[in-house]
């Protein structure tokens, strides 16, 4: 067993190349807000350039092939290109692009060549970028039972509902989109997905005043919002994986969003917290007070778990190894942890965890906003409780047949 | 990074796993539960000629000179059953220890006896005002000529009762000291500790002798070689609940399937589901914690704070299953025939075995630099 992030010599030169790389690469003028929502439109446009050249590099989306946009980096490369991008703060793309990173593997699996050719090359590249658009006001965790409609006239889609929960600030040149196109059919065989153009005519977008945006994401989500489909045209050939086949393509889809990729960005603000309590200020330190102590030893040891879960899923997805409950299970983890970390530091430190205040807070706002996000973060990508429901099928709880996890690249 | 077994652990893995199944099935473990005096005649001698004892030791001393994470796999498959007896305390914990502080003369007479299974070592540390720490050493050692005599008493021994020698944590003038003393001299009683408890004893010593050759390592340096041994074993100590985890993981599993109510498999009530995913999350984070330690140690890398944190995690992990796995099956789970409770009593038994917890939390509170 090897956990080593320790370079081989070709990745230290891989390394090397991507430190140089980002060095002449990340715009002038970026800057991290502690909360993604107070990112700028000058700040978006950055990302956005940085997002542009790295696919031009096929760095954006490492792992796609080559002839879709993608740099068909291997596991090797991915972990240090992953891991220099996340000293620098951000994720892959470095903007939100929810809707590319699960409509990418997703039309690799199940999409024509002809959606191959026209989709990928536009997100991997970051010409473009993408929302996903599935809950609906009337169905969360029951994704199957959406009421948004696409109904076929001719050579196109009309659609007609409301999704809510979507995207960022900023706006985005497509929705990678779940609907039901046949109405009358029998659940889980009534669903397709679309790739809908932001720009027709009939689609509204409407900012959500949130607590955060949450969790699970990618970086820089900014703001959430419900979005209006009035008779909408979607040219037919944007479905995606066949008619009324969605639910099977979805497999894929959530299989991403569930955690079964693994993450492998450290919580800076975790270990920043940790030191922040080690500093002593006017002669005193938060770890003085033995309790408090114990709280950040417990506070460490919950932070590891998890990260040690993700690094497992990262090697089961990158080495092709099978998975069953892993995914869920990260992300069960991901998100009580989250919450309980987050209600350490506030037995530990007390309020000063809760304010942006520059002189009574602490580390610039962060922590605030972790705690705060903590809390928001429960629910994307599927609340706990349907974490644990996907759990006990992947394992075969109570059932001879265990679910399979779906296909990932 | 690649987190696979390679073949030589596949096959320890995999060699493991049958011998359990074959010699430790559920209903022989339960008859050794209801007559202990059982391991010590049917099952050690089996276990003994297997070469398991001399895994962890180096070949110059009759060993294999496996790696940490070897050994740590067999014993997860021998706490999958799980399989009592003293291939812990004696093949890895005192082993080790020896290897530690032991002069070449008393690592040549003793190591090869330890990997060919001929002696049974147990380590005498804890005492009734119990702890691993060397505060709670208190049995003083009164010089008498060119050695010590013994006076007092040493409690929660683990397998003392299959011991043919003891290794004693006492203290002396310098400190904490540690001397060997044969389990069957005169003067040495081992009590079996009865109750929920696994292979506890007490062992009284009354004017007990102990010759200079039988004092191991420097006077007074004892605890320093006992804080490296036990940095190096916690994690195999560990690998033996993951293994337990994992018997109590899939034992839930089968029942959840099996066990109808309401005219269904009780597996498909959500409440029961969640009593099998914590399950599962116990043995996960005892799994990934243990086998990155044992990874750092390993490859040599500073390791203290993993190790802490395995134990902390797997301790009360493996206790934690435990209860888990009774929700699931209530009554018949604690019927002593099921062999459920094989796995509850030893979660117990090993719970504060080489640091409680609290203890290694504690420790971490140092090589986290939080206390100075």
């Amino acid at each position: 067993m090897d956990f080593a992030i320790v370079d081989s010599p070709e990745q230290a030169a891989f390394r090397q190349e991507v430190s140089q790389w980002l060095k002449e690469n990340v715009p002038a003028g970026i800057e991290h807000s502690v909360d993604p929502k107070d990112m700028s439109y000058e700040q978006y446009q950055l990302r956005r350039e940085l997002g542009w050249r790295l696919g031009k590099k096929g760095w954006l989306y490492p792992s796609m092939p080559r002839q879709y946009g993608g740099g068909d980096l291997g596991a090797d490369q991915m972990v240090v290109l992953y891991d220099e991008i996340s000293k620098l703060g951000w994720s892959l793309p470095p903007y939100y692009d929810a809707g590319g990173r699960m409509a990418t593997p997703t039309i690799l699996v199940h999409g024509s060549e002809e959606h191959k050719n026209r989709f990928l090359p536009p997100i991997c590249r970051g010409e473009v970028r993408t929302w996903q658009l599935l809950t609906e006001p009337g169905a969360g965790s029951d994704l199957a039972g959406i009421k948004m409609t696409a109904i076929r006239d001719g050579d196109h889609y009309v659609v007609n509902g409301t999704k809510v929960y979507v995207g960022s600030s900023h706006g985005a040149d497509y929705s990678w989109t779940i609907v039901v196109t046949d109405p009358k059919g029998p659940r889980h065989k009534n669903l397709s997905w679309l790739m809908i153009p932001m720009d027709l005519p009939g689609i509204s977008v409407t900012p959500l005043d949130l607590l955060a945006t949450g969790g699970e994401g990618g970086s820089g989500s900014g703001v959430k919002n419900s979005v209006f489909f009035d008779n909408v045209r979607v040219p037919a050939e944007n479905l995606v994986g066949g008619e009324n086949n969605g639910w099977k393509v979805a497999t894929t889809h959530l299989e991403a969003e569930h955690g079964g990729m693994g993450r492998l960005a450290d919580r800076r603000v975790i270990y920043d917290f940790i030191a922040y309590c080690k500093e002593r200020r006017d002669g005193v330190a938060i770890v003085d007070d033995p309790a408090a102590r114990v709280e950040l030893v417990e506070l460490y040891i919950e932070s590891e778990i998890t990260r040690l879960f993700a690094l497992r899923n990262h090697w089961l997805s990158t080495s092709g190894k099978p998975r069953s409950y892993e995914g869920s299970q990260y992300s069960l983890r991901r998100k009580l942890s989250g919450l309980e970390i987050s209600e350490k530091m506030l037995r530990i430190a007390g309020p000063r965890v809760l304010t942006t205040d520059d002189k009574c807070g602490m580390l610039k706002g962060m922590v605030e906003y972790f705690v705060r996000d903590a809390i928001t973060a429960l629910h994307p990508g599927a609340t706990t409780d349907i974490q644990r429901v996907i759990m006990a099928r992947r394992m075969g709880v109570g059932r001879a047949e265990k679910e399979q996890a779906g296909a990932l690249r | 990074m690649d987190l696979s077994l390679d073949e030589t652990q596949q096959q320890i893995q995999d060699s493991t796993r049958d011998f359990v199944r074959g010699a430790c099935s559920r209903d022989t473990l339960v008859k050794f539960d209801k007559d202990p005096a059982g391991i010590a005649s049917g099952l050690w001698p089996q276990i003994a000629k297997m070469g398991w004892m001399g895994m962890a030791l180096p070949e110059e001393y009759g060993g294999t000179g496996n790696s940490l994470t070897d050994v740590a796999l067999l014993f997860e498959e021998l706490g999958a059953g799980p399989v009592p007896g003293p291939h812990f305390s004696s093949g890895v914990l005192c082993a080790r220890l020896l290897l530690e502080a032991g002069s070449d003369a008393q690592k040549k007479k003793w190591l090869p006896q330890i990997a060919s299974g001929e002696r049974v070592f147990a380590l005498a540390a804890t005492e009734g005002h119990y702890g691993w720490a060397p505060e709670y050493v208190r049995l003083m050692a009164a010089k008498e000529g060119a050695g010590y005599k013994l006076s007092g008493s040493k409690a929660f021994v683990h397998d003392a009762m299959y011991a043919t020698d003891l290794l004693v944590l006492v203290r002396t003038d310098e400190g904490v000291t540690l001397v060997r003393v044969d389990a069957r001299a005169g003067g040495v009683k081992i009590r079996t500790l009865e109750g929920f408890v696994q292979s506890l004893a007490e062992v009284t010593l009354d004017k007990v002798m102990v010759g200079p050759d039988d004092v191991v390592g420097k006077l007074g340096a004892a605890w320093d070689a006992m804080h490296r041994t036990m940095l190096q074993t916690v994690p195999i100590l560990c690998a033996y609940k993951v293994g337990g985890c994992k018997s109590v993981f899939e034992m839930s599993l089968q029942y959840t399937k099996d066990r109808l109510q309401f005219g269904q498999p009780i597996g498909k009530f959500q409440r029961v589901q969640d009593h099998v995913i914590h399950i599962v999350n116990y043995m996960d984070a005892a799994r990934w914690t243990t086998y990155e330690a044992l990874y750092k140690l390993d490859s040599k890398q500073e390791a203290a704070s993993s190790v802490h944190m395995a134990k902390s995690v797997a301790s009360e992990g493996y206790m934690r299953a435990t209860d888990y796995g009774h929700e699931v099956h209530a009554g018949i789970g604690v019927s002593r025939e099921y062999g459920l409770t094989l796995h509850t009593k030893m979660s117990r038994s090993l719970y504060a075995c080489l640091g409680a917890p609290k203890d290694h939390r504690r420790m971490m509170e140092r090589s986290l630099g939080l206390v100075s």
